[in-house]
C-alpha cells in the first residue's frame, strides 16, 4: 500500500505540472516554479509571528498567499515591459531577502526553515492522512493534489483556445477579444496553487523539476501544444513510476531519482528527436553535404 | 524555423488540430497507466510480513544513533534495531530514501527523540503511532527540566536532551518500558537488562562530572558552533556559548562571528570545538579572527553533536560518545 500511495502522489504531480509547465515554457517563465519555491519564505515567518506555531494549517495559508503575490508581482513587472527572466529574478530575490530578514530579527531561535516547515517529503506521505467525520480519507496528499489537479483540468478544458492563443499570441488575442491580462493571471495562480500544495506535500525539487523537464522534453518532440501538453504528462507520469522502481532499486531519495529520470528522458529526447534531435540533425548535414 | 509556421496552422483551424491531437493524448497517457498497475501488482507481491525479523526477533526502529544504541542496549538478543540516522547525518535536515521508510514500515516498534528533533518527520511520526507504537523518549521526561527555547507559546524544547546523562536516564526507562509492554514473554530480560544500562549512566554521569571538575572554574567554558550542549552546561556546571542558534540551518550573522571572536579575547579562552555533523568553517573564521587580535585560541577537536561516530568504534554508542566529548572538553580546557 505504500508504495501505491507514493507512485499515486507522484503521477498526480507529475501530470499537474508537467501540464502547466507547457504553459510555462511557450512563455518563458519555466523557472517561476522555483522562484515561488523561494518567495514563499516571508508568508512563512509571517504566519509564524501571527500565529506563534509552526502548525503546517498556518504554513501552507502563508505560502499561498505569498505564493499568489509572487507570481502577481512577476505578471505585473512583465506587463510592464521588464523581460521575464529579469522579473522572476527580482521578485523571488526580494521576497526571499524579506524572508531572511525577518526571520533574523524576530525568530531567530526558532527552527523556521523552509525545509523543515513547509516543503514535505514524497516518502512520507503514506502516513500522512486525514479523517472526515470518523471515515478514513487515505493521505491529504492525494487529496489536495487530485483537487488540484481537477482544478487545472476543469479551466484547461474550458478555456483551452482561450489560453492557447494568449500563450503563443497576445496580439492576435487581445485583437480577438480575449481578456490576454486575465487568462496571465489565471494561469500563473494556477502556476502557484499547484506549486504551493505540492510543495507541502512533496517537497521543492521534484516540483520545480516537474514544472520545467517533461514540457521541455515535449517540446523537442512536437510543436503543436495539444501533442506538447501529451507527450508532457506522459514523461511525467513515466519519470514518476520508473523513478519510484529505480529508487527502490538503489536505496535512494525518491524525488532525486524521479527527477534524475526525468533528466536522462530529456537527454534522450535531446539526442533522438526524429525532427530536432541532435542526430536527426548530423545525419541531414551529413546527406545534405553528400548530395553537394 | 517551422515552429511559427505549425503553431499558426493549429490556431487557424483549431478544432481539427485538437480533434487530432486528443486521440493522440489518450493513447499516450493510458500507457504508462497501465504499466503503473503492472508494476503495483509486482511491489505487492514481494510484501514482507511485518514487526519480525527472519530470525523472530523484535523488529526495532530508531532515529537517531542515541535512541537506536538505547534500545539494543535494553532489548539485547531479542531485538533487531535499525537506525535511520547514520554517523554525521544531521537529524534536522534528515532526508528519508526509499530503504528508510521501508524500515519504518516494517517496524513493531518506532523509537524518535521528539521535542521536535526530527524536524517535519515528526509530524508523520504522530501520525504512524496511531498504526504502531511508535514512541518518543523524552515523553516522560517532566518538563520542567528541560530548557525552553523563549519563543512561540506552543511548548518549544531544546531537544538536545542527551548530554545531560541523568536526564537521559529518563529516555532509557521509556525505551525499557515500551518493551516490556509490547513484548511481555521477554519482559523480564528488559527489566534486567534496562537496570544494568541505568547503571552504566549512573556510572557515566558520576564520570563526566569528575572531568568536569578538573577543569578551573574560570576556564569552564565550551564554546561550539551551535547551541546543542545547553543540556551539558546546565547538568555539568560549564557555560556555553554557541555561534549559530538553535538550528542547524539558520544563518549566523557577521555580528554572531565578531560578538564571538571578541568574548573569546576578553575572556582568555584557549579552546574552541568543532561538531561532526557540521562543517567546520564557522569555527575557524572565529580562531583565525582572534589570532589577528593577538589571542592565540586552538581548536580543541571534534565534538559529537546531532549524531554519534561510526558502529564498531567506541563513538559509536551512546556511553562512548558522552566520554569522549568529556574527554575532549576536559583535556583541552584543563
Amino acid at each position: 500500500m505504500m508504495d501505491f500511495w507514493i507512485i499515486l502522489t507522484a503521477v498526480l504531480v507529475a501530470s499537474a505540472c508537467s501540464i502547466l509547465g507547457c504553459f510555462l515554457i511557450l512563455r518563458r517563465m519555466a523557472l517561476v516554479g522555483d522562484a515561488i519555491s523561494h518567495a514563499v519564505l516571508p508568508g512563512i515567518a509571517i504566519a509564524f509571528l501571527m500565529s506563534g506555531t509552526r502548525d503546517s494549517m498556518w504554513m501552507l495559508l502563508g505560502a499561498t498567499v505569498f505564493g499568489l503575490l509572487t507570481v502577481f508581482l512577476i505578471q505585473t513587472l512583465q506587463t510592464s515591459g521588464l523581460q521575464s527572466d529579469a522579473s522572476i529574478g527580482i521578485v523571488f530575490t526580494a521576497l526571499f531577502a524579506v524572508g531572511v530578514l525577518l526571520i533574523s530579527l524576530n525568530a531567530q531561535h526558532i527552527d523556521l526553515d523552509l525545509d523543515c516547515v513547509l516543503f514535505g517529503e514524497i516518502a512520507y506521505v503514506p502516513w500522512d492522512t486525514w479523517t472526515l467525520g470518523g471515515a478514513e480519507m487515505g493521505p491529504r496528499a492525494v487529496s489536495m493534489l487530485g483537487i488540484t489537479l481537477t482544478v487545472i483540468l476543469l479551466l484547461l478544458g474550458l478555456f483551452y483556445k482561450q489560453f492557447k492563443i494568449c500563450a503563443f499570441d497576445p496580439a492576435m488575442a487581445a485583437a480577438c477579444g480575449i481578456p490576454v491580462l486575465l487568462f496571465h493571471y489565471l494561469l500563473m495562480g494556477m502556476v502557484s496553487m499547484t506549486a504551493v500544495s505540492s510543495f507541502e506535500s512533496v517537497g521543492a525539487i521534484l516540483v520545480v523539476g516537474m514544472l520545467i523537464i517533461p514540457a521541455a522534453t515535449a517540446y523537442l518532440l512536437t510543436h503543436r501544444l495539444g501533442m506538447m501538453i501529451g507527450l508532457s504528462v506522459a514523461v511525467g507520469i513515466v519519470s514518476a513510476v520508473s523513478g519510484y522502481l529505480v529508487s527502490y532499486l538503489l536505496d535512494a531519495s525518491i524525488a532525486g531519482c524521479i527527477v534524475s529520470v526525468a533528466g536522462i528522458l530529456f537527454v534522450l529526447a535531446l539526442l533522438f528527436s526524429p525532427s530536432g534531435g541532435l542526430i536527426a540533425k548530423f545525419a541531414r548535414r551529413q546527406s545534405a553535404a553528400r548530395s553537394a | 524555423m517551422n515552429t511559427s509556421a505549425t503553431t499558426t496552422d493549429e490556431t487557424r483551424i483549431p478544432a481539427f488540430a485538437a480533434e487530432r491531437g486528443r486521440r493522440n493524448v489518450s493513447r499516450i497517457v493510458w500507457m504508462p497507466l497501465l504499466l503503473l498497475a503492472l508494476l503495483l501488482a509486482g511491489c505487492s507481491a514481494n510484501g514482507i510480513a511485518q514487526g519480525m525479523s527472519e530470525d523472530g526477533r523484535l523488529r526495532i526502529t530508531a532515529t537517531t544513533g542515541m535512541v537506536a544504541d538505547a534500545a539494543r542496549e535494553i532489548g539485547g538478543e531479542h531485538v533487531e534495531v535499525t537506525t535511520l540516522m547514520g554517523p554525521g547525518v544531521d537529524p534536522h535536515l534528515f532526508k528519508a530514501s526509499q530503504g528508510d521508510i521501508r524500515k519504518l514500515d516494517r517496524a513493531a516498534i518506532i523509537f524518535y527523540g521528539g521535542l521536535h528533533l526530527e524536524g517535519n518527520m515528526t509530524r508523520i511520526l504522530e501520525k504512524m503511532a496511531a498504526q504502531k507504537p511508535v514512541v518518543a523518549v523524552t515523553e516522560q521526561m517532566p518538563r520542567d527540566r528541560l530548557i525552553g527555547t523563549g519563543e512561540g507559546e506552543s511548548g518549544e524544547y531544546d531537544p538536545h536532551v542527551w548530554f545531560d546523562v541523568q536526564l537521559w536516564t529518563s529516555a532509557a526507562k521509556t525505551v525499557q518500558e515500551t518493551l516490556m509492554r509490547e513484548d511481555p514473554a521477554n519482559a523480564e530480560r528488559y527489566r534486567e537488562q534496562g537496570e544494568r544500562y541505568l547503571n552504566e549512566l549512573e556510572e557515566l554521569h558520576r564520570y563526566v562530572q569528575n572531568r568536569m571538575d578538573e577543569i578551573p572554574q574560570e576556564g569552564r567554558v565550551l564554546v561550539t558552533a551551535h547551541d546543542a550542549f545547553g543540556y551539558f552546561g546546565r547538568a555539568y556546571g560549564v557555560e556555553v556559548v554557541g555561534l549559530q542558534g538553535i538550528s542547524t540551518a539558520a544563518e549566523f550573522g557577521a555580528r554572531d562571528v565578531s560578538t564571538l571572536r571578541d568574548y573569546l579575547v576578553e575572556r582568555g579562552i584557549r579552546a574552541v570545538f568543532v561538531e561532526s555533523s557540521l562543517p567546520a568553517r564557522s569555527m575557524q573564521a572565529i580562531v583565525a579572527g582572534a589570532a589577528q587580535r593577538g589571542h592565540e585560541v586552538a581548536i580543541g577537536g571534534e565534538l559529537f553533536s546531532d549524531a554519534m561516530g561510526e558502529p564498531g568504534t567506541d563513538e559509536g554508542t551512546y556511553i562512548g560518545m558522552v566520554k569522549h566529548n568529556a574527554d575532549t572538553i576536559a583535556e583541552a580546557l584543563r
